[in-house]
């Protein structure tokens, strides 16, 4: 495998990995939120990161690549168990998702990147087109949650 | 359960119906589609779809509804172009964008609108709209790249 490609199936396995870490915890809130509105669009949106996780598990099936990435278990169980808690409140997770991307490019900058790497591989290109918009809708989706929410709360300490 | 209700389940059944029955045709046109690009992203459009089917079921089922429906005749007629290996990529995307443009965003619109009072299903409908909005802009925009545009 060309180091080219190399770069592209890492990629892809990191990403693949993160969008499973990222169902996993969603799907934990959902367990425990207590706002319908949010419970609905967090059930769609977990939904949505587990879709681009078997997605991109494909497209490394067919590049010959395997699937053998893993977000470090202490981040992902820690994660899960925060979401997962009824200790800390849904506006406090929501202001901690949104922290992590302080504007909507941030999400898609490293899959932006990639896609510009990927000339030779169009299919996989425009795969990841549609899995970085589905990354901005879930921003969007939380930011207008929050904005509708009226109020900010500051991270805990 | 209240007359509202039944409607809701019965809208999220033929949303159901719909989305898989768009999620099968899709995955016969990733099967026989020549175009990287266009399998590149029908393969999304096609999880998507799939995923929103089982989003609908899983809500009509927690409002204590069962699936039955199936999709209709119009719908079945367009999956049965789309999922058509002898008609081309060509005609399926400009068959698919024009009950798109009318089609899903309609039925989503009507059913987001019914659920007002169900927040949790109200916004399920908003995010599986999004989606599907997403989706027909990607389409668009690979029929004009495929147009030359």
């Amino acid at each position: 495998m060309s180091d080219d490609r190399q770069d592209v199936t890492t990629f892809l396995d990191a990403l693949r990995a993160a969008e499973s870490a990222g169902a996993d915890v969603l799907n934990a809130w959902v367990a425990v939120c207590t706002l319908d509105e949010l419970r609905g669009g967090l059930r769609a949106i977990a939904e949505r990161e587990a879709v681009h996780a078997e997605l991109i598990a494909g497209r490394l099936r067919d590049l010959g690549a395997s699937c053998s990435a893993t977000v470090n278990e202490l981040l992902r169980v820690g994660a899960v168990t925060r979401f997962g808690s009824s200790t800390l409140s849904d506006e406090e997770k929501l202001a901690l998702v949104l922290a992590r991307y302080p504007d909507d490019a941030a999400v898609t900058r490293p899959i932006d990147r990639m896609m510009d790497a990927l000339d030779g591989d169009p299919e996989t290109r425009e795969l990841l087109r549609l899995v970085a918009e589905g990354e901005v809708a879930t921003i969007a989706w939380f930011r207008a949650y929050q904005r509708a929410l009226g109020r900010r709360i500051p991270l805990p300490g | 359960m209240s007359a509202e209700a039944a409607e809701l389940i019965s809208l999220l059944d033929a949303l159901q119906a719909a989305e898989r029955a768009g999620a099968d045709a899709l995955e016969r046109w990733v099967a026989s589609c020549r175009d990287p690009r266009l399998r590149g992203g029908l393969r999304v459009i096609c999880a998507r779809d799939r995923s929103h089917a089982a989003l609908a079921e899983a809500r009509l089922r927690a409002l204590g509804g069962v699936p039955t429906a199936t999709a209709n005749g119009e719908l079945l007629a367009v999956c049965g172009i789309v999922g058509d290996p002898q008609v081309s990529d060509r005609t399926k995307l400009t068959v698919l964008l024009t009950r798109l443009a009318g089609g899903v965003e309609g039925t989503i619109a009507v059913v987001a609108r019914t659920s007002r009072d169900d927040a949790e299903t109200h916004a399920l409908l908003i995010a599986i709209g999004e989606d599907d909005r997403a989706s027909l802009r990607w389409l668009r925009d690979i029929n004009d790249t495929l147009d030359g545009r």
